[in-house]
């Protein structure tokens, strides 16, 4: 008897809980597309343009999701048969910070943001220190945008990660697992918060910026489609940047306007990317800083020990 | 040019005086009458001239023009009274050495390198002889064809004589390029013939659009007054290979982007779940039938 109890108790067990189960996840599923209709009960909603009104329960409606804008959608597919790189020679770079403040006029950047840094480097004791500007890698396994709960950044065809602040819910996921620290918050009101007032979202160039979301270096996408080089590579007067479509092989200066063949100078040059060995992929090649006409003039942190 | 090294030397040495003046540029004294060890010759001065495009032209300008980049100071024109009162040495000096704004060259260029930099700077003072004859650039004409069968350039140059008839352009070079995203990449350079003509065989590494189109571009070299060809698209390139870089998958997020591999694996391990549930309720179930036979 007492075994029968058990096996009579497992069964039911067994049973009620599939039930449940089967009830519990049709009741979820059939709850997010239903409203409630009880009268009487209110409701606070924040609307699109940011006010926050009560409206009784029983006047609720599931409403259409908007569709992507046409620029929002391009901007997902970036441009067809295009594979942008970039090349930093830093053996050139001596910290005039003009890509700096061309970066954060174009993106609407605070001046404690930064989508490219000019950072001072010493790579031990007794190596010599150097400057070197650091965009985001925009990696071909790129850490950041598989971590994203809600699509919101994400890598497109032609190489470039990107972000879609309309997307963003600010959970800064992103910004723990990007290993070059390529990312920022919009902790407070973006810069020029007003002149962009009423701007339409341009996920290309992600202006205008929004509080509570991540921002990011784009490669000026915006600018690419133009076929402009980015604000970073165009404003330098030192010819650092090298920029251009892996694809065709090519890269152009943006000083000196000079076209050469990307893998030739990748090979001359013996370039290297940062922290390869995290597997990321870096579509960002760094030229050793060898042979500097200039001296170094920054202040070094000492944190060798 | 004696006295001329003697004038310096006193307005050196008049500054030197002057601690209001502590923005001239000193050179030390034994610096000063170190001479160019380097013959004054047309050879040495063009190699300089190549050397000041690479490494001086983006700030100094062109020379005589006047359009250095707007620093302090101001760095001056090759051509200029100030840049030509420097003796060889100081010129040299200041050249290896670099200050501010003018950056060092002892590391990145070759001691005899800096001399055929002065060679060129000389090349502009009313002492020496011009041995670079910058006459103003001639009118010129190009036409080419691009001959996609035997991936060939053909350019027939022109230029335009002082009676203005356009006459052959013989044994110069004329320069092939390929237009790329942001400009264009110079693929090398041929030399016309007697009858200004010129061909050009494009390599077989140049890589062309998704079809294996390519636009090439010919150019004059700087002292013809010529506008650029460029050719319409041919199939001279190789076909641009495009790989597929991304497989619009994430690991997790939304369910249009969910990897396949991920699915089945979470819906293979919550089937196994229940089979193994199965399973012993199954055990249990013949337990109790042979506990009843």
């Amino acid at each position: 008897m007492e075994r029968n109890t058990r096996r009579n108790f497992i069964r039911k067990l067994g049973a009620s809980v599939g039930a449940a189960g089967l009830v519990g996840s049709g009741s979820i599923l059939s709850s997010c597309n239903r409203v409630e209709t009880t009268a009487g009960d209110k409701i606070k909603l924040l609307t699109s343009s940011g006010e926050l009104v009560e409206v009784d329960k029983s006047q609720l409606s599931p409403a259409e999701m908007p569709n992507l804008t046409e620029n929002q959608k391009r901007g997902r597919e970036g441009m067809p048969g295009r594979s942008w790189v970039m090349v930093i020679d830093l053996s050139k770079c001596r910290n005039a910070r003009q890509c700096m403040q061309a970066c954060q006029n174009h993106h609407q950047l605070r001046p404690e943001q930064h989508h490219i840094n000019v950072l001072q480097m010493q790579d031990a004791e007794h190596t010599a220190p150097y400057y070197m500007p650091k965009p985001c890698q925009h990696c071909d396994n790129p850490p950041c945008t598989k971590v994203c709960p809600v699509n919101a950044t994400f890598k497109r065809e032609d190489g470039i990660v990107l972000i879609d602040n309309e997307r963003c819910i600010g959970c800064r996921f992103c910004i723990a697992a990007c290993p070059y620290s390529a990312r920022v918050f919009n902790w407070f009101e973006p810069r020029d918060a007003e002149k962009y007032k009423g701007v339409t979202y341009n996920i290309e160039a992600n202006v205008p910026q929004k509080k509570g979301t991540i921002s990011k270096c784009l490669f000026s996408a915006d600018r690419l489609r133009d076929g402009k080089l980015p604000s970073c590579v165009s404003a330098c007067p030192n010819g650092v940047y090298w920029f251009g479509d892996r694809n065709e092989d090519a890269v152009t200066n943006g000083t000196t306007k000079e076209t050469v063949s990307f893998s030739q100078l990748i090979k001359d040059n013996a370039a290297y990317t940062l922290m390869e060995e995290l597997g990321t992929k870096p579509r960002v090649y760094y030229l050793p800083p060898k042979d500097r006409a200039f001296p170094f003039e920054g202040e070094l942190i000492e944190h060798h020990s | 040019m004696k006295t001329k090294i003697l004038l310096t030397f006193i307005v050196v040495l008049l500054f030197w005086r002057f601690p209001a003046a502590s923005q001239e540029w000193l050179v030390p004294g034994n610096q000063l009458n170190v001479e160019n060890p380097l013959p004054y010759n047309l050879e040495n001065v063009q190699k300089g001239k190549d050397l000041y495009q690479q490494n001086c032209k983006s700030c100094h300008g062109d020379p005589g023009k006047n359009n250095h980049l707007p620093l302090a100071p101001p760095p001056p024109d090759i051509v200029s009274e100030q840049m030509q009162a420097n003796t060889d040495g100081g010129l040299f000096y200041k050249i290896t050495s670099g200050r501010g704004g003018m950056p060092q060259f002892e590391t990145t260029i070759s001691e005899d390198d800096r001399w055929r930099i002065i060679n060129f700077i000389r090349n502009y003072n009313a002492d020496y002889e011009q041995l670079l004859i910058d006459a103003p650039p001639v009118n010129a004409k190009l036409l080419a064809s691009v001959n996609e069968a035997d991936k060939k350039v053909e350019v027939l140059a022109e230029y335009e004589d002082k009676a203005g008839n356009f006459l052959q352009l013989e044994n110069t070079p004329v320069f092939i390029s390929a237009k790329k995203a942001f400009g264009n990449q110079l693929l090398g350079q041929a030399l016309t013939d007697e009858n200004g003509r010129a061909v050009y065989s494009i390599p077989e590494t140049l890589i062309g659009d998704e079809q294996g189109l390519v636009s090439i571009v010919v150019t004059l070299g700087e002292n013809y007054l010529a506008e650029q060809v460029v050719l319409e698209k041919a199939k001279v390139g190789k076909i641009k290979d495009v790989p597929k870089l991304i497989r619009k998958e994430v690991l997790w997020s939304t369910n249009e982007n969910v990897q396949l591999w991920l699915l089945l694996s979470y819906i293979g391990a919550a089937g196994a779940a229940w089979i193994a549930i199965g399973y012993v309720v199954f055990q249990l179930i013949k337990i109790k039938k042979s506990g009843k036979e």
